[in-house]
């Protein structure tokens, strides 16, 4: 076996923290191995894919030092964010800049792009194709497709499905099986089901960038078990082990036999600009009630809770607590809304105001204020980071505050657009359990999610979206029947 | 929200990127030294014709378009019109004071300022910027450092516009009310800008590693993709302002729409 990149006691460390982030640190890998590298956030396994390639300290300026680091030749670099990696507007330009950074002839340059395109496969009528008009998944496996020009020896994939719905992250996995199959290969990643299979080589990190186990994937499964649970990796069993483990019972929808309906939509229609985007037949939903809104990419998901939320026109009857949503002033009071995007939802400086910002806006009584904001610090783990401003906060922290910003008032019905996406598993229960505590109490609770354990474990009501219109509304577990009746014929 | 702004290509499209700037930045110093509003009524007729029928837009959006252009026209002309000097008056109304000399500067002002619209939306709408900076590079030497940040940078743009409308769906969804005045346009500006410039930093040093990442800065002689040359429609976009100025001058001079000649003051 050849070695193919390896780093002796390397020390790295960024500008403003107080440690290094690694030290010491030790690695060797050899030709055609495929390694999945795990541990917690913040642990250095991105920094660790970019030192392997020399990406640092070549491109991004980190102080590091080596004794000795051997670097592939060739290497390609798959990121996260499918819109973060393209500097071209057009498919074909994406790959003609890797060509001419290569410095490929012009001649060859349009046999090369169809070669590449076809291995990730993906086919256009026409490669002069909008790269803004393709799916998350799509943009990755062109982002591969251009990766593949590079004809790397060793591939490096940094949580490269993060950002992905489940019909991408498929696909791009089966892109990455394909091609990647006598390449070396390194995977960072913590939804392991997909790629568990593909790797036989696993390092697992700490919190302080140290090797605590690195072995064959069977023997370091085994061995740090517990260590996977802990930090919130997603290894192919966990909700069996959470729904065991919290002696898990599916929530049954509340008597709500007196309760007035929360939502009531009928012959109801949203548009964008002048274009029917969503239409919506007849549906309801009740107190105590967790509906998931499934459907495909485009099916209209997000769109329907837009228009719920009086942001898109809309026409048709829609009541909510059976008052017309039209004579309805302040949304606000009665509906609180979680977007996808944390980031996009905060509006002051620290956690504290921002737990604090919708109370100040009813005029609360500041001691009142103070007391219900230091009992979601509490509830949300964020009382460390009061002071903090909230871009500082990690991304599960983030979420995290979304969450609480938003049903801090505690209004009477949630909508969430994705809040788990890209979370581990730890912070995903978390989320979870708190927002079953008030649908227990209460709530009612509208969901967009891809996630089907979701729809098993927390929903009691599912709707089906199906481009651009509500097609199927049944109970949580129907629709798992359904499907698994599916899969079985 | 999908942007849509196709167009047919057209002649316009096919000139040179690089030549045609060029020669925009000489038309536009040429303009300034322009003085007789005939020759430039003449030279805007010339102008819009460009603009009207062959840029490959729509009607509808070259209307829209040009909405501003009467805006441009209008501050520019009116200004210079009520306080401009001259001699001849007009009329007066307290500050306001009228003459023939600055009624005629101001149109002339107005007209050169609506022909500098017309350049620039002519170039804009039929240049497209990947071609821009792929011919800066082949033919003027620019750095592939600069002309590749520039492209990526584009990119940006409408990523940055479907942002903005996910905030201000959130900062709605938040019950944050719109103030007015000076405060509320302030705190505005801020919730806007400082979560969009975030995102957008982060975004464009993820690019950057990524362009590095597909060994960007390695080659000394680079391929193109886009090889852009000089061709025919080069020598039409030539030969059609070599034909419309002296013509502009010509008609001018020998059918004035108005008997000054020279808009300056003391002159």
């Amino acid at each position: 076996m050849t070695t193919i990149a390896s780093l002796t006691n390397m020390r790295l460390k960024f500008s403003g923290m107080d440690s290094l982030l690694f030290e010491d640190f030790s690695l060797s890998i050899d030709k055609g191995e495929k390694v999945l590298i795990l541990g917690p956030s913040g642990s250095g396994k991105s920094t660790l894919l970019q030192v392997l390639t020399g990406l640092i300290p070549n491109a991004v300026e980190v102080p590091m030092k080596a004794d000795a680091l051997i670097i592939p030749e060739s290497w390609g670099f798959l990121f996260q964010d499918p819109d973060s990696q393209f500097c071209m507007p057009y498919v074909d330009e994406e790959i003609a800049f890797v060509l001419e950074n290569l410095q490929i002839p012009r001649e060859k340059m349009d046999h090369f792009i169809d070669y590449y395109l076809q291995q990730v496969g993906l086919d256009f009528a026409d490669n002069h194709t909008k790269i803004q008009r393709l799916s998350g998944g799509m943009k990755q496996r062109l982002a591969i497709a251009s990766v593949l020009a590079l004809e790397p020896e060793m591939l490096c994939l940094d949580e490269p499905t993060a950002m992905l719905d489940p019909e991408g992250t498929k696909l791009v996995w089966e892109t990455i099986k394909n091609v990647g199959e006598e390449k070396t290969v390194i995977i960072v990643e913590h939804k392991i089901e997909q790629v568990v299979d593909f790797v036989d080589r696993v390092i697992l990190l700490d919190e302080n960038g140290r090797i605590i186990a690195d072995g064959p994937k069977q023997k370091v499964f085994d061995q740090h078990y517990h260590m996977l649970i802990e930090q919130g990796i997603w290894y192919p069993r966990v909700w069996e082990d959470y729904v065991q483990e919290k002696d898990w019972h599916i929530p049954t929808p509340i008597n709500t036999a007196n309760e007035k309906t929360a939502v009531h939509l009928s012959d109801f229609s949203a548009f964008r600009g002048k274009i029917p985007a969503l239409h919506v037949e007849e549906a309801c939903a009740h107190p105590g009630e967790w509906i998931t809104v499934v459907g495909k990419n485009g099916a209209g998901k997000s769109t329907l809770l837009l228009a719920m939320m009086n942001l898109i026109k809309t026409s048709g009857t829609y009541y909510i607590l059976e008052q017309n949503h039209k004579r309805i002033k302040h949304l606000a009071e009665y509906v609180s809304f979680v977007f996808q995007n944390p980031e996009f939802q905060f509006v002051t400086n620290s956690v504290y105001e921002e737990i604090a910002f919708s109370l100040h806006l009813t005029k609360w009584e500041q001691e009142t204020i103070s007391q219900r904001v230091n009992q979601m610090l509490k509830i949300y783990h964020l009382e460390e980071h009061k002071q903090t401003h909230p871009y500082q906060l990690s991304m599960g922290q983030k979420r995290r505050l979304s969450v609480a910003a938003s049903i801090v008032k505690e209004q009477p019905i949630i909508f969430l657009d994705e809040p788990t996406f890209g979370q581990d598993a730890k912070n995903t229960f978390a989320i979870l359990e708190q927002l079953e505590q008030l649908r227990a109490q209460g709530t009612t609770i509208i969901m967009v999610t891809h996630d089907l354990n979701i729809v098993k474990y927390f929903a009691t009501k599912v709707w089906e979206m199906d481009n651009g219109k509500l097609v199927k509304e049944s109970s949580a577990s129907n629709y798992i029947e359904t499907l698994q009746r599916a899969v079985i014929s | 929200m999908p942007m849509d702004f196709s167009y047919k290509e057209t002649w316009l499209h096919k000139i040179n990127p690089s030549l045609k700037l060029l020669l925009m930045v000489l038309l536009f110093i040429h303009l300034l030294i322009i003085h007789n509003t005939n020759i430039l009524i003449n030279y805007m007729i010339g102008m819009l014709i460009l603009y009207l029928f062959f840029t490959g837009h729509p009607w509808k959006r070259l209307l829209v378009i040009s909405i501003p252009f009467l805006l441009i026209f209008l501050t520019s002309s009116t200004s210079m019109i009520f306080f401009g000097k001259g001699e001849i008056t007009w009329a007066e109304w307290g500050l306001v004071h009228i003459t023939e000399e600055s009624f005629f500067r101001g149109l002339h002002l107005g007209f050169r300022g609506i022909i500098f619209a017309v350049l620039g939306i002519v170039f804009a709408l039929t240049t497209r910027p990947v071609f821009l900076f792929y011919s800066l590079m082949q033919q003027l030497k620019l750095k592939p450092k600069y002309a590749y940040s520039f492209m990526a940078a584009i990119r940006l743009i409408p990523l940055m516009i479907e942002e903005m409308q996910t905030l201000h769906y959130a900062l709605k969804v938040r019950g944050v009310h719109e103030e007015k005045g000076v405060k509320g346009f302030y705190n505005k500006l801020k919730s806007y800008s400082i979560p969009l410039l975030s995102q957008s930093i982060r975004r464009a040093y993820r690019i950057a590693v990524a362009m590095e990442a597909k060994r960007f800065s390695h080659p000394v002689n680079r391929t193109y993709f886009y090889r852009l040359g000089f061709s025919g429609f080069d020598v039409i976009f030539l030969c059609y302002l070599l034909v419309m100025i002296p013509l502009s001058y010509i008609i001018a001079n020998h059918f004035p729409y108005f008997s000054i000649t020279d808009v300056r003051y003391n002159k």
